[in-house]
């Protein structure tokens, strides 16, 4: 550095001068461009494919366009960095203005006055409550206050690879029970060679089902809704499952994700929501659809309808265009034929009707939500304590865990309760 | 207070050749300080200022405040409670606390050694004068450039997959044992070969040791017939000793601090089976997934304890096998 040697001290000086003066030049730059008549910016963030978030942006230019005095900023993420994510934005006081939820954070987040309420926003003007299919507008209302608009409902459902179980010769009806789909999967197994299913004992929402069809739940309002008796025989054997190869090799789900096991030919059922179907159909070489989920009784199958929603943020400054933002998003017939099924089968009956699905996955999924509302077998959702996202997650990766020989089933649910328990507690 | 750190190579560089210069051999005396004017000082402490405002608020202040979570249990909305040593007993029945451990633990004692002696054995080839060795010095020192990068955990997971080079390459020799990515006794290997494949760093320190040995020393040992062996165990060795010691202190720590790769290579679940939980891993869990900011706190800061140990332990032993010259040969 030879020329800072020549330099001296008041030459120095000077140039320091110069510096901050260039400084707050840049800082009265800044300083000019929060004017009020300017547009407003709100930030939108959700969790998806990138297909969803080629669709979401398509609907976001769109928005714009119809209101220029509005700027939507957008971010995504896979769903369990979303949250981490948003969970850190929110704690340091500066989350996006609209998120896309769920029912299992609603709770969590209204705890913490992190969700914007919504309804009077609703009074306002600013956004229609009218339209919405068989009263969905309420999905997300705790204690008087709206936290999210739902955007399309859709239900757990049991995706399957059509041809395998075509060759198999395996059957399934509305009202079929577990005997006949543990059946069909060992058949499955004998005749084509590969695994039924890719392992349904971590996914919380069908062991849901499960204890729903014998009048139990994974939560109450408060906290968990079942034990360890439950539990352990599931889970027991759920392992002897594993190791007859009825369902699917854990190592090697574990190195394709994030795609799915089905897709790839691993298993020939998953249990999942309806509109991943439509991701099946892209990820994957078979033909995919949607069969009811087996039942104890014959009758009850214990779905019901779950939703994607968008809420606004407590903290947002510009709570007029978020519930804009959301009204356009829930309501314009355009933003349904851009979407489609990809968070479900639209909300509103103005969305639901613009889209016809064309498309032999999206009409699955259609005729699919029709069948299950005409059975009558939904029932009502009661939106999950705070802390239900960690629960979540601990089962499924305790499940996995087990299936790769790591802990037995007695251990792997005296570790599952002890983490809910925490989970439960500190969120 | 989450130190993670996943970029190491570049600014790292010059501190380590500074260091190297300081403990290595041909150490020189410094000139005697003279007296300074107290506006001298002054100016001085001006050009520091950005970095002690840097040190005081995005350092100092987090660590103090880390400190006092570490008593409490905050969940980053609520303010926090004090439990006292709620959290370091809660972490000590913790399995997967002590899997993460485990984890790291074993990445540390198989991960430093192996990549300090690939480190050395490529310097010592890279040392001897031939055509093209600054090409080959580059070539060896890039991956440690990319290897602290995303996009490299990224390649490492798709090579380590079912199918793909590394278990097609097994199957090759009849070894039917699959991808390692999904196998919860392999993944770690997974990693420790990407740290190894990052020698870059350490091997440039243990050139500039090499070229510091005098080569009569090995003139004077192959008048006396010395083996290559004999040589590099009674000459070379003993010499960079100082080189070795500060390579050994710098990738220890490291090595505990590992985070990007583990996060990356198991798709960000750690797993399969917790195998990749290190402990880096599970604090950023707990603190971001789960809520648990003051559990992480407690976490961090006993990593920090347990860093400081180790260090102060391989100090101790340097007496023992770290051969610094004092006052000439």
């Amino acid at each position: 550095m030879s020329r800072n040697q020549g330099m001296d001290r008041r030459q120095m000086l000077k140039l320091a001068g110069f510096s901050a003066a260039g400084l707050g030049l840049t800082a009265a730059g800044c300083g000019s461009g929060g004017g009020s008549n300017g547009p407003v910016t709100i930030r939108h963030a959700w969790w998806g494919a990138d297909d969803r978030a080629k669709k979401v942006q398509e609907c976001v230019k769109l928005f714009e366009k119809k209101h220029p005095k509005i700027k939507v900023k957008t971010d995504f993420q896979q769903y369990p960095d979303f949250w981490k994510k948003f969970n850190t934005q929110a704690a340091g006081g500066n989350p996006p203005d609209v998120i896309q939820n769920a029912v299992t954070f609603l709770r969590k987040y209204e705890a913490k006055n992190v969700l914007l309420d919504l309804n009077p926003q609703a009074k306002k003007g600013n956004l229609q409550l009218e339209g919405f299919r068989a009263g969905l507008e309420k999905f997300a209302e705790i204690d008087g206050k709206l936290l999210g608009v739902p955007v399309g409902s859709n239900s757990m459902s049991l995706v399957i690879d059509e041809k395998v179980f075509e060759k198999a010769g395996v059957d399934h009806s509305l009202g079929w029970t577990w005997d006949d789909w543990y059946a069909g999967l060992r058949k499955i197994k004998s005749g084509q060679g590969i695994a039924g299913d890719s392992g349904p004992h971590g996914v919380m929402y069908l062991y849901d089902l499960v204890l729903r069809q014998n009048g139990k739940a994974f939560f109450t309002e408060e906290g968990m809704g079942f034990g360890e008796n439950e539990l352990l025989p599931y889970w027991t054997e759920a392992l002897a499952r594993v190791k007859a190869g009825i369902y699917a090799d854990q190592k090697k789900v574990e190195q394709i994700k994030p795609a799915s096991a089905l897709a790839k030919g691993l298993s020939a059922g998953e249990f999942t929501w309806d509109n991943f179907s439509v991701r099946y159909s892209a990820e994957g070489k078979s033909s995919y659809s949607l069969a009811p989920i087996p039942t104890t009784d014959g009758k009850k199958t214990g779905q019901y309808l779950g939703s994607l929603m968008l809420s606004g943020t407590a903290r947002t400054k510009h709570p007029a265009e978020v519930a804009t933002f959301i009204s356009f998003m829930t309501h314009d017939p355009a933003v349904a034929r851009i979407m489609g099924y990809d968070r479900g089968v639209p909300a509103t009956t103005a969305q639901f009707e613009a889209f016809q699905p064309t498309d032999a996955p999206s009409k699955a999924i259609g005729a699919y939500e029709t069948e299950i509302a005409k059975a009558g077998v939904l029932e009502p959702i009661t939106p999950h304590p705070a802390g239900a996202d960690v629960v979540e997650a601990a089962f499924l990766r305790i499940a996995g865990d087990m299936s790769l020989g790591k802990a037995s089933p007695e251990d792997s649910v005296k570790q599952f309760f002890s983490e809910a328990k925490t989970a439960l507690a500190s969120n | 207070m989450t130190h993670i750190q996943t970029s190491t190579s570049g600014p790292v560089l010059d501190k380590d050749l500074a260091a190297v210069e300081r403990s290595g051999p041909g150490r020189k005396t410094r000139p005697a300080p003279r007296p300074r004017g107290h506006r001298e000082n002054l100016t001085g402490y001006l050009f520091m200022s950005p970095w002690i405002a840097g040190f005081l608020f995005l350092i100092a202040g987090p660590m103090v405040f880390s400190l006092y979570l570490a008593f409490t249990d905050y969940n980053l909305f609520d303010s926090p409670k004090w439990v006292g040593l709620k959290n370091f007993t809660d972490m000590f029945a913790d399995p997967r606390w002590r899997q993460s451990v485990k984890v790291t633990g074993w990445y540390v004692v198989i991960g430093t050694p192996i990549k300090l002696a690939a480190a050395l054995a490529v310097a010592m080839l890279l040392a001897q004068k031939r055509w093209g060795q600054s090409f080959y010095r580059a070539a060896f020192y890039a991956p440690s450039l990319i290897g602290a990068s995303v996009s490299a955990a990224i390649v490492w997971r798709a090579l380590f997959s079912d199918d793909a080079v590394v278990d097609r390459g097994q199957q090759l020799f009849g070894i039917d044992a699959g991808g390692w990515i999904g196998d919860p006794n392999m993944i770690i290997y997974a990693l420790v070969g990407l740290t190894v494949w990052q020698f870059g760093a350490p091997m440039v320190i243990f050139l500039a040791g090499l070229k510091q040995v005098p080569r009569e020393l090995y003139e004077a040992a192959n008048v006396d017939g010395a083996s290559a062996w004999r040589k590099f165990w009674s000459i070379t060795l003993p010499m960079i000793s100082p080189v070795l010691f500060f390579n050994v202190l710098l990738e220890t720590i490291h090595s505990f601090q590992i985070f990007g790769s583990a996060y990356i290579v198991s798709n960000g679940s750690c797993g399969p089976a917790d195998a990749t939980l290190v402990y880096t891993c599970y604090l950023y869990d707990q603190g971001f997934a789960n809520s648990r900011m003051g559990f992480a706190s407690a976490m961090a800061w006993l990593l920090l304890v347990a860093v400081g140990l180790v260090t102060a332990v391989l100090f101790w032993s340097q007496k023992r096998w770290v051969h610094y010259e004092e006052g000439g040969r």
